[in-house]
């Protein structure tokens, strides 16, 4: 890492950190939200890969829309325009999933329509102050972004462990699985823990690195 | 006599059924990012957000019941259901609203408190999925409510267990990577281990 850039990093790390939804703010593992789609529907990558699509239909577009809708309404009611929107959005995901995968988005139960009340989408109307479009938008895609990263590694985890296959294709040939606790909802709970552990490592032992790039110029 | 006898057992088994064996928390996982928020924020009083979520859920079982009853016949129902439970919610967020104020006429600082806590308790996915599961699995009227009022104590008995268990896990043996969510994933996630130990079975989602 260049000196002047590891400066400027050191300097700022609290605002780099604030934007950045995808590595070191992570909605779930730094905030904490989203977890029950994540621990109990993400057992496999296909269903990883259904609820990324639904959120990426829902997340950034209910945002941005009730963004404009709390503009206009009481501030007793921002929480049912959040709800409303990402409902809306929802028959969207639903018409979405149901053309791509068929009947096989049965398999996320009401891990899909839950999606409707998740704090990562609609927990911006506990703020007082509203949003700007753009800042919706921008936030929207980050933390998309993010929880589709964390989504899919879980997913495709969990699949390995519990089955031995990645996205249906077999990996390793055993008679038993390695985890087949991985599939429940327990396994999910560890297996999302651990995650968050050795993430939160990553992140604090980069912006120990960074410092020490920042001082070694001094 | 008997036919009360009989609704009232089933009432019973369903509450209870709410509380342990398909407790909200740690066999499907529903509530939980607002729970892990919950332990952690001095600012809410656990009783009153629980005791909230449980009218809450009440009120709105058996809106959404006669929802369902009534739209389950439309073609594309699973899609719009998610909104119409929306709206349920709702009208028992201004149930339990007007009910606070009601109560609460000469406390007019402990009305804004728990009234600041309500829209959280509304909603929520332990709400959400609560009226979706009733629905789903086609429950009656007295099972849907039933389970309703099971289902919030069974939550707010998991927000109680994990405060509790925070006290053990802010200990100095935890390794400082662990500290905060991870441990508190993975306690939550031993207690639903136990809770499937306990059932035996994976609860249908």
């Amino acid at each position: 890492m260049k000196h002047e850039k590891a400066v400027w990093l050191s300097q700022n790390m609290d605002r780099v950190a604030r934007r950045d939804r995808v590595f070191l703010n992570n909605p779930v593992v730094m905030q904490g939200m989203g977890l029950a789609p994540l621990v109990v529907a993400a057992t496999s990558g296909r269903n990883a890969l259904m609820l990324s699509l639904a959120v990426l239909i829902m997340l950034t577009p209910t945002r941005v829309a009730a963004s404009l809708l709390t503009r206009v309404s009481f501030s007793r009611f921002r929480a049912l325009s959040y709800c409303l929107c990402s409902s809306a959005f929802y028959i969207a995901a639903y018409f979405a999933l149901r053309a791509v995968f068929g009947t096989e988005m049965l398999q996320l139960g009401i891990f899909l329509p839950v999606l409707v009340v998740e704090p990562l989408i609609i927990k911006r109307y506990e703020r007082p102050r509203g949003e700007k479009v753009s800042v919706a938008f921008k936030k929207g895609m980050r933390i998309t972004a993010g929880y589709v990263l964390v989504l899919m590694l879980i997913g495709c985890l969990r699949e390995l462990l519990s089955q031995g296959t990645l996205m249906g294709s077999r990996i390793y040939s055993v008679d038993f699985p390695l985890l087949p606790m991985a599939a429940l909802p327990a396994g999910g709970f560890i297996l999302v823990g651990i995650l968050c552990a050795v993430w939160r490592s990553a992140v604090n032992a980069y912006k120990k690195h960074v410092n020490m790039e920042a001082k070694r110029g001094v | 006599m008997s036919e009360v006898v009989k609704a009232c057992g089933v009432f019973f088994i369903y509450a209870v059924a709410g509380v342990f064996a398909q407790n909200a928390v740690f066999s499907r996982a529903l509530g939980v990012s607002r729970l892990v928020k919950l332990v952690d924020d001095p600012a809410v009083d656990t009783f009153v957000f629980g005791g909230l979520l449980c009218l809450v859920q009440l009120f709105a079982a058996p809106m959404a019941y006669f929802a369902n009853l009534k739209l389950r016949v439309f073609k594309h129902w699973a899609a719009f259901r998610p909104m119409v439970f929306v709206l349920c919610s709702m009208a028992a967020f201004l149930l339990v609203l007007f009910l606070t104020l009601g109560v609460f006429r000469d406390q007019n600082s402990k009305a804004k408190a728990i009234i600041s806590v309500l829209p959280m308790a509304t909603f929520n996915s332990a709400v959400m999925g609560t009226l979706l599961l009733s629905s789903i699995q086609s429950f009656s009227l007295l099972q849907a409510m039933s389970f309703a009022l099971g289902s919030g104590v069974g939550y707010v008995l998991a927000v109680a267990v994990v405060t509790e268990g925070q006290r053990k896990l802010r200990s100095r043996a935890v390794p400082a990577a662990f500290k905060g969510l991870p441990i508190t994933l993975l306690y939550i996630g031993i207690l639903s281990l136990a809770i499937y130990g306990f059932i035996g079975h994976r609860p249908t989602i």
